[in-house]
């Protein structure tokens, strides 16, 4: 057990690209944590896409030892968080396990967004915040422009801000010292029964469920009997240990420390970030504050494209749904697509994430449909409904009333860019409710609207219009009643239920034209015409057509051409096997995500 | 013989044309058409993904690629294949006539080494603009019998955007010389080009028959990727009429040249009777060829193939090689070849997807040993090909979607 004075607990957060994964992988090398053989880029972003994409999906924790310049050995925890607003739960839990951040800004692009809302998001959790200027070593680097940024925007002193570069290595150990003097020790009380936070867990094929945890009062000892307080599990700890980053035992945990806890549990459902392992007996009778259950906001059918991979995608979901116990879903059957889930996730790019995983690593070709969010359908005979998809909405008639659930949505974006936000929001049905200058930079923006509308693509409508200044936080307010319709889309002349989608009313008619003459452009000329209809009922709103097929290159075919023309045949039928046939018409993929694209 | 059904003029074992073309008891030989590839041009087209090179930008005089197309097609015999017997040679490209003076040399080596038979159709490829009088003459002289014509277009502003290298006035003028020679001549033509209309389509084909052709060919441009013309459309600067008018530009070459007396033969190909090309009619009868020079194709059926010294593994019918894009490596002796494999059925299969581009179209025979017989009675319900007298044929319909057809028929199923 550490003394809780050598103790420092921190966490690097950024905006994407600027540099946290490099810099971390260098406090790993300079405190000789890894060896020089074994060092890879973005050591702790262990998934692909977390380093193909540059960010960080799963928290991670390491520890190090650090010989500071006073002379003492420090114990370190680095524990990197997700950056992105799916998971502001995740990371506002790995924040409470920590005293302090680096928060670091790039030279040359100065503070962004996503500095914003990760400084705001440090300073309600309380922690001392250090702000590193990083990619000094740039020729566009003005770290005073970027300590006048950061003074300005955040209201955060920078005169002492480090100066560092992930990439040579200069300045790390300024930062190092940093935190050592600047992030206050742990504190807790060692002689009161255990209290650990979850702040995010793994599952492991051969050990179960791995949580990570921070110590807040007394210790954690191998062999003790625990109790999951959200869930009353209650268990023994097989083993206790901390990861460096390969996860090492130890015999206990002390006040403030951070490390890994294994139970033997399998269930990743007993084991929920934010919850609080105490004592099975005289435990604590209070949890730590911040716990909830984690509930998905956004729905998606996930189809195979190829039919005979339905048991291989439940197969891969059951896997994912062990390392991301957000993760929901049920089967599902739509008559275009055949069988596939409804999958419930944090937000989109939680939904794009597991879409891409599930693809990659474990070999599936998916289709997705258009996302939703759960509508609740009052019925006229008094029942209610929990709607995840269109296809289940009730008849018109049948309607009493529809409720969608309300967000409060928080934009910051420099004044020029206000107007453009304005814009926006008036075309997404969102009130506004005030606004403020933070500073002369910074305006600070507050709406409600239907969280159906910010998952079309309105992060990435906000980025585009405000040159990615913008950024976004939204909370969860409520149901609000809403004149909701069900929109179908007839494809020669049957309705296709995976295009079917809500939509407000007053939006109907031109979402119905938009997305028809959209149709138009990606439904391939077939052998016969296919009319396309957008319909609310049995009233047809819009109508298109795609003509039939005349020609189809014929070019001339002599002896060099024989075995391209035959190669290309087949290009053409892979081609082909990437489309859904919908009754007699081919239907390419991107019709069913054309839903999400009306804006354009 | 000259002219005639090609379907019916060659010897024995060729008969049905659709029966498999293997002699077991001949010795293996060299296959009885034969491809060179000519790989220079003047200047490279905006639309060709063929390999040919800018003829300044070649560090080898005529002479010697001439030397070293005919060094590759000795090579063939020496490997163990007999020589004689061969019924077509096909000098294309590139731009045959860009070797000038070596060109009647290579072609009358070729013929007299190759022992072509006596009534042998011995076609050059020619560009308006490096052909001259004393050229066709000499050609004629060297045993070339026919001269296929690379027009494209007789309007200039199109020809232009194309980036040929000649005006229409010359394509007349060179058309001329060739017919005045007493040779055949085949003319090219191509619709669907940028800033064509079907009265400007309408007015090249006119012109071209005019100019006395015994053959032409006539088909859509294909816009190929990572060629200048794929680039300039990519990018807005030009565009190529849509899949409706360019159906329509073939429907009336289609009606124009019937009325001239052209029979439309295959797809893309009308002949006046007794004029269609031999050697392109071997391509689609699924007849081994030998394609000699960098970035030519060739045919072999396996016993040749093997005899040749390529090694082909078992259970493989058919070899399609390509000759290595390069100039250095494809003008060896023994040059890289890219190799492909296959099987009795899908060789089978190949045939009845080529020959469906033919008007006589395929026997049933062909169709059940290629297994796509109910390919085909698919295709027939939608009115894509039809079945006349034991034969199965594309429909017009069917020919404006040659792809569906030749897809699903190459799929069987």
């Amino acid at each position: 057990m550490t003394n809780p004075a050598l103790i420092r607990n921190f966490s690097i957060i950024a905006h994407i690209d600027h540099g946290k994964s490099t810099l971390a992988d260098r406090v790993l090398q300079l405190t000789h944590t890894v060896a020089e053989r074994d060092m890879v880029e973005q050591v702790l972003d262990s998934m692909d896409i977390e380093r193909e994409r540059g960010i960080t999906i799963k928290a991670q924790a390491v520890r190090v030892m650090y010989d500071a310049d006073d002379g003492n050995t420090y114990q370190l925890n680095l524990i990197d968080t997700p950056g992105h607003v799916d998971f502001t739960y995740e990371v506002s839990r790995s924040l409470a396990a920590c005293e302090g951040v680096i928060l670091v800004v790039d030279a040359a692009q100065g503070v962004e967004a996503q500095t914003v809302a990760n400084a705001l998001m440090a300073m309600n959790a309380g922690l001392e915040i250090i702000p590193l200027i990083n990619k000094i070593d740039l020729p566009a680097a003005d770290p005073e422009r970027v300590k006048h940024e950061i003074e300005e925007g955040l209201a955060i002193p920078a005169d002492e801000a480090v100066l560092a570069s992930g990439k040579t290595g200069e300045g790390v150990r300024d930062a190092l010292e940093a935190v050592v003097r600047l992030v206050p020790p742990p504190t807790g009380d060692a002689g009161a029964p255990l209290k650990a936070l979850i702040f995010d867990s793994y599952f492991d094929t051969y050990r179960g469920v791995v949580a990570l945890v921070r110590i807040v009062d007394g210790t954690l000892t191998r062999g003790m009997k625990v109790k999951m307080m959200a869930t009353s599990t209650v268990t023994d700890v097989e083993e206790v240990g901390v990861r460096r980053p390969a996860n090492t035992p130890v015999d206990l945990l002390g006040v403030g420390e951070v490390g890994y806890l294994i139970t033997g549990l399998k269930d990743p459902a007993l084991v929920k970030v934010g919850d609080t392992v105490t004592l099975a007996k005289g435990g604590a009778t209070e949890p730590l504050p911040g716990y909830r259950d984690v509930k998905p906001m956004v729905y998606t059918g996930l189809y195979p494209i190829d039919g005979d991979q339905y048991p291989d995608l439940r197969d891969a979901l059951e896997r994912l749904t062990l390392n991301d116990p957000a993760l929901l879903w049920e089967p599902e059957s739509s008559h275009a697509l055949g069988f596939g889930f409804r999958v419930g996730f944090l937000g989109l790019l939680h939904m794009e994430v597991v879409k891409e995983r599930l693809e990659r690593e474990f070999g599936l070709d998916l289709l997705a449909t258009a996302p939703s969010v759960e509508y609740h359908a009052f019925l006229t005979n008094g029942d209610t409904l929990s709607v995840h998809s269109p296809q289940d909405m009730p008849d018109a008639g049948k309607l009493d009333r529809i409720e969608e659930p309300y967000l409060k949505v928080t934009v910051l974006v420099p004044p020029e860019y206000v107007g453009a936000v304005m814009e926006l929001a008036e075309q997404r049905r969102a009130t506004f409710k005030d606004m403020q200058y933070l500073s002369a930079t910074t305006v600070d923006l507050h709406y409600e609207m239907p969280l159906s509308e910010l998952i079309m693509d309105f992060f990435d409508q906000l980025k585009s219009r405000t040159k990615g200044y913008a950024s976004l936080d939204y909370e969860y307010i409520g149901y609000r009643e809403s004149a909701l319709v069900k929109l179908d889309i007839l494809l020669a002349g049957k309705p296709v239920d995976a295009l079917s989608f809500i939509v407000h009313k007053d939006k109907a008619y031109q979402r119905g034209r938009v997305l028809t003459e959209k149709l138009r452009e990606i439904i391939p000329r077939q052998m016969f015409e296919v009319p396309i209809q957008a319909a609310i009922g049995a009233k047809i709103i819009s109508r298109e057509t795609v003509r039939a097929k005349r020609k189809d290159v014929l070019a001339k075919c002599y002896g060099g051409d024989i075995s391209r023309k035959r190669k290309l045949l087949e290009k053409q039928k892979e081609g082909k096997k990437r489309m859904k046939s919908v009754g007699s018409v081919e239907v390419p993929q991107e019709a069913f995500m054309a839903i999400l694209k009306v804006d354009e | 013989m000259m002219g005639g059904d090609p379907e019916h003029t060659g010897p024995p074992f060729f008969a049905g044309d659709d029966a498999g073309h293997v002699g077991a008891d001949r010795p293996p030989a060299l296959p009885r058409h034969v491809y060179v590839h000519v790989p220079v041009c003047r200047s490279k087209c905006t639309y060709c993904d063929f390999f040919s090179l800018p003829v300044d930008s070649v560090p080898m005089p005529p002479a010697a690629i001439a030397d070293a197309l005919l060094n590759q097609t000795r090579a063939w015999a020496e490997r163990g294949l007999a020589v004689g017997g061969v019924d077509t040679l096909y000098i294309g490209g590139g731009t045959p006539t860009m070797l000038g003076d070596a060109l009647p040399g290579l072609v009358s080596a070729l013929a007299i080494w190759c022992e072509v038979e006596q009534d042998a159709e011995v076609t050059v490829e020619a560009n308006p603009d490096s052909l001259t009088p004393a050229l066709v003459e000499t050609l004629a002289m060297a045993g070339v019998t026919r001269v296929s014509l690379g027009v494209q277009s007789f309007s200039d502003a199109e020809l232009a955007v194309l980036g040929r290298p000649h005006d229409a006035t010359e394509a007349r003028r060179a058309a001329g010389w060739v017919v005045d020679s007493g040779l055949a001549l085949s003319v090219d033509v191509m619709c669907g080009l940028p800033g064509q209309d079907e009265s400007s389509w309408r007015a090249s084909v006119a012109a071209a028959v005019g100019c006395g052709p015994s053959h032409l060919s006539v088909y859509p441009l294909q816009v190929e990727d990572d060629t200048p013309l794929a680039s300039a459309i990519a990018a807005g600067e030009l565009t190529v009429p849509d899949e409706d008018e360019v159906a329509a530009m073939l429907a009336a070459a289609s009606k124009m040249l019937a009325a001239e007396g052209f029979g439309r033969y295959e797809v893309a190909n009308y002949a006046r009777p007794g004029s269609e090309s031999r050697h392109n009619t071997a391509y689609w009868t699924g007849r081994p060829y030998l394609g000699i020079g960098p970035g030519a194709h060739g045919m072999l059926d396996a016993r040749t193939a093997r005899a040749a010294g390529v090694i082909v593994p078992d259970g493989v019918a058919r070899v399609r090689y390509g000759v290595t894009p390069d100039l250095r490596e494809g003008l060896g002796v023994m040059p890289e070849v890219e190799v492909e494999y296959l099987s009795g059925q899908e060789a089978a299969r190949e045939d009845a997807m080529l020959g469906l581009r033919r008007t006589r179209g395929i026997d049933d025979a062909l169709a059940a040993r290629a297994g796509v017989v109910q390919a085909l009675k698919s295709l027939a319900a939608e009115g894509l090909v039809s079945r006349v007298s034991g034969r199965w044929a594309a429909t017009d319909r069917g020919w404006l979607l040659g792809n569906e057809v030749f897809g699903r028929v190459w799929a069987g199923g």
